[in-house]
C-alpha cells in the first residue's frame, strides 16, 4: 500500500516538473511570431474589420532580421500594429509606446482649450474631475468633464447637480475626453434614468479562433437613488471622444431627454487587455467587444444627433460654435 | 451535481465525531510548530499574459503554523493535523520590465491513520480538506491586472515520522506529501473580463470542478526536529506545485521554501476539558 502510495505521488512530482512557458529572449523573430500570436488568439475585431492576420503576417514576417536592433524592431511591430486602426492597440518598451491616432488627428478638432477657457471663465467650480458653472443667464448649467480617469465621486455628482436646481437644461462637454474608467461612465449616466436600462451587450473570446465569442450578455443601468436629472440635457462630443468617452455616449444618446451635438466620436468599443512579449514589451490590445443596446459595435464612432462643427469665422471671433448651438438648441427646447 | 458530491464530502469530513472522550486518559498533547519560511517562487498565468506564457520568477516570505493531535478514533490510530500559511512573494519577469506581487493564505484540515511498521517509524495516510484565497497581481496589465485564486480541495495526504537519536542527541524526521484529487476553484472563462464577471454579474461557470484532469498540484514538506535547550526547533523545505488548466486559461506557482520555527506541545483544558483543573495550575480558572 506504502509503495503504491510512493509510486503515485513520484510520478506525479515528475509529471508538475516539466514546465512549458516562453523564455526571456531579446531574439527578434520570436518576439515578433509572439506579437503576431498574441493578436491572433486574442484580439477581436479582425472579422468586423476586414483584416486578413495571416497575410499581415507574411508581409511583415520577411521583414524581420536576426541582425536588427530593438529600435528597428519596434518600428516595425508598431507599423504591424497599425494596420488594426485601433486606438486601443500600443506597444509599450522602455523607449517608447507605439499608438494608432489616425482616428482623431485625420479629422478637426472641434474643440480649443483657450476657447473653452473663456466659456469657463475664472469663477468656475470644481468638485472632482468636472469643471462646472452656470450661463446662459443662469439658466442652463454647464459641466465640462475631460477624462472618465478623473475623480467622478457621488458626492461630486451630487453638488454639481445641486448647483444647477435652478436651471432649466445642462450641457455635459466631454469633447477631447480620451477616456478612462467605465465605472465613472455608469456612475454619471445613472443620473440620468428613473428605471432599470438594457444599455448594452459585453462580449468575450472562447477560443482563440477570430469568431470564438461568448453570447452577447446584457449591461443593465441602474438609476441612481441619489439626485436625477431629467430635464433636457445636450452632450457635446468630437472626434477625440473614445473609449469610455464612447461608452457615455453609447449610453446617454439612448435617453430621450439627451441630444448629442457636436461631431462624430472616436469610438473604441474594444475593452482592452494587456499581455506581455518575451522580451519584456507589453501591448495592450482590444479584447472584449462592447455593443449597444441594438447590439452593434461603436469600434469607429457615434454620429451625434445635432451635428456642429467650430466655424472659422466663430473661432476668429472668440466662440466656440458647439456650445453656442446647445445653449440655443436648449433654450428653444425649454421654451416650449 | 460535483459541486454538490464535494460539499457533502467536505461535510462528513468535517463534522466527523471526536468519539467518547475517555477523561481518565493520559490528555493528549497538541503538536504546534510555528515557522517562518523564505524561499524561491515562479509564476505563470495566461489570464494576465493571454496569448504567451512568461514566467515571473522572484524571491518570498511565508509563515507556516502546524497543529497536531490524536484523536480518539480508531483506537487513537487517527490523528488530526490543520495546517495554516500565509505567503506573500514579489517576481518579475526575465527582463525586469514587469512586476507580479503574489500573495496566498492557505488552510487545511487533515485526517490519518497511523502505522508503526518498526521502532521509531510511523506511517501516515489519510485526507484533508484544504481552502486557499489569493492572487497575482501584475503590475502593468490593464483590465486583466490581477488572477484571483480561490479553490476548495479535497486531498490524499501521507506523511513518515522518523524518530532517531545521534549520541543521545534526540532528532524527528518527518516527510508528508499532500496533493488534492478533488475540488473546485474560481475561474474567469479565457478571455473575459472581471467587469464582466464581477460588475455585470456574468458568473456562468466560473466555479468549476477540478481534479487530476485539469489541476495538478502536489506540496512536499521536509521538516527535522532537534531541540536546543529547552526549545524545540524545526527546520523544513516545502516544495509547493500548482497547476491549472482550467476554463481556457493555464497557471502555475511553484515555489521552494526553506522554514525555520519553534514546536511547542501543549495540553488544552479549555471548554468541556475544564473539570480537570485539578490536575494543573491555573492561573485564570
Amino acid at each position: 500500500m506504502i509503495k503504491q502510495l510512493w509510486i503515485v505521488f513520484s510520478g506525479l512530482f515528475l509529471l508538475f516538473s516539466c514546465q512549458d512557458t516562453d523564455e526571456y529572449t531579446v531574439n527578434p523573430r520570436e518576439n515578433f511570431e509572439a506579437l503576431w500570436k498574441i493578436l491572433d488568439e486574442n484580439y477581436c475585431f479582425f472579422d468586423y474589420k476586414a483584416i486578413d492576420w495571416d497575410e499581415v503576417h507574411s508581409r511583415y514576417a520577411v521583414q524581420i532580421q536576426d541582425s536588427m536592433n530593438q529600435f528597428e524592431l519596434f518600428d516595425l511591430m508598431a507599423k504591424m500594429l497599425s494596420e488594426l486602426k485601433d486606438g486601443h492597440t500600443n506597444l509599450y518598451s522602455s523607449f517608447n509606446v507605439a499608438r494608432y491616432w489616425d482616428w482623431y488627428k485625420d479629422y478637426p478638432p472641434n474643440f480649443y482649450e483657450e476657447l473653452n477657457d473663456a466659456y469657463l471663465g475664472k469663477d468656475y467650480k470644481i468638485a472632482g474631475g468636472m469643471e462646472y458653472k452656470k450661463i446662459a443667464n443662469d439658466r442652463i448649467g454647464y459641466v465640462r468633464y475631460s477624462s472618465f480617469s478623473s475623480t467622478l465621486g457621488e458626492s461630486n455628482l451630487d453638488y454639481m447637480f445641486y448647483h444647477f436646481k435652478e436651471c432649466q437644461a445642462l450641457v455635459i462637454d466631454i469633447r477631447n475626453n480620451g477616456g478612462g474608467s467605465l465605472a465613472n461612465s455608469e456612475r454619471f449616466a445613472s443620473r440620468f434614468i428613473q428605471e432599470k436600462t438594457n444599455v448594452g451587450y459585453i462580449m468575450h473570446k472562447t477560443g482563440k479562433g477570430h469568431n470564438d465569442f461568448s453570447e452577447p450578455y446584457p449591461i443593465v443601468l441602474e438609476p441612481t437613488e441619489r439626485i436625477r436629472w431629467l430635464r433636457p440635457v445636450v452632450v457635446l462630443t468630437n472626434r477625440h471622444c473614445y473609449s469610455a468617452a464612447n461608452d457615455f455616449v453609447m449610453k446617454m444618446r439612448m435617453f430621450p431627454h439627451v441630444t448629442i451635438m457636436g461631431d462624430k466620436t472616436g469610438g473604441g468599443s474594444g475593452f482592452p487587455f494587456t499581455s506581455e512579449l518575451p522580451n519584456g514589451w507589453s501591448v495592450r490590445f482590444s479584447a472584449c467587444p462592447m455593443l449597444d443596446n441594438e447590439k452593434q459595435l461603436t469600434e469607429f464612432g457615434i454620429e451625434p444627433d445635432i451635428p456642429v462643427s467650430i466655424t472659422e469665422s466663430d473661432l476668429l471671433g472668440g466662440k466656440d460654435t458647439i456650445i453656442e448651438e446647445a445653449i440655443l438648441y436648449l433654450l428653444r427646447t425649454t421654451e416650449k | 451535481m460535483a459541486r454538490q458530491i464535494i460539499i457533502g464530502l467536505l461535510l462528513c469530513f468535517l463534522l466527523q465525531p471526536e468519539g467518547k472522550a475517555q477523561e481518565d486518559e493520559t490528555p493528549y498533547a497538541v503538536t504546534a510548530a510555528t515557522s517562518i519560511g523564505y524561499g524561491r517562487y515562479n509564476v505563470m498565468d495566461t489570464y494576465l499574459t493571454p496569448g504567451s506564457k512568461i514566467s515571473f520568477q522572484g524571491g518570498g516570505m511565508r509563515i507556516l503554523d502546524e497543529r497536531m493531535k490524536l484523536t480518539h478514533l480508531a483506537s487513537s490510530r487517527i490523528s488530526r493535523q490543520q495546517l495554516f500559511n500565509m505567503d506573500i512573494s514579489l517576481t518579475d519577469n526575465g527582463a525586469g520590465t514587469t512586476n507580479t506581487l503574489n500573495g496566498f493564505a492557505d488552510y487545511s484540515i487533515g485526517y490519518h491513520y497511523r502505522f508503526k511498521p518498526i521502532d521509531n517509524l510511523v506511517l501516515l495516510a489519510g485526507a484533508s480538506a484544504h481552502l486557499m484565497a489569493g492572487f497575482v497581481y501584475s503590475t502593468k496589465a490593464s483590465n486583466n491586472p490581477a488572477s484571483v485564486k480561490a479553490d476548495l480541495d479535497l486531498n490524499i495526504s501521507a506523511m513518515a515520522l522518523y524518530h532517531l537519536s545521534i549520541r543521545n542527541y534526540p532528532l524527528t524526521l518527518r516527510y508528508q506529501v499532500e496533493s488534492p484529487f478533488v475540488g473546485m476553484l474560481f475561474s474567469p472563462h479565457f478571455g473575459q473580463s472581471y467587469y464582466e464577471i464581477f460588475d455585470q454579474g456574468n458568473s456562468s461557470g466560473i466555479v468549476p470542478f477540478t481534479s487530476f484532469h485539469n489541476k495538478q498540484a502536489m506540496k512536499n514538506y521536509l521538516t527535522i526536529d532537534f531541540p536546543i535547550g529547552k526549545i524545540m526547533v524545526r527546520a523544513g523545505y516545502l516544495n509547493s506545485l500548482y497547476y491549472l488548466n482550467v476554463n481556457g486559461i493555464q497557471s502555475h506557482i511553484i515555489s521552494n521554501s526553506f522554514t525555520i520555527g519553534i514546536v511547542k506541545e501543549f495540553v488544552s483544558f479549555g471548554g468541556k476539558h475544564i473539570k480537570q483543573q485539578s490536575r494543573y495550575k491555573s492561573a485564570y480558572y
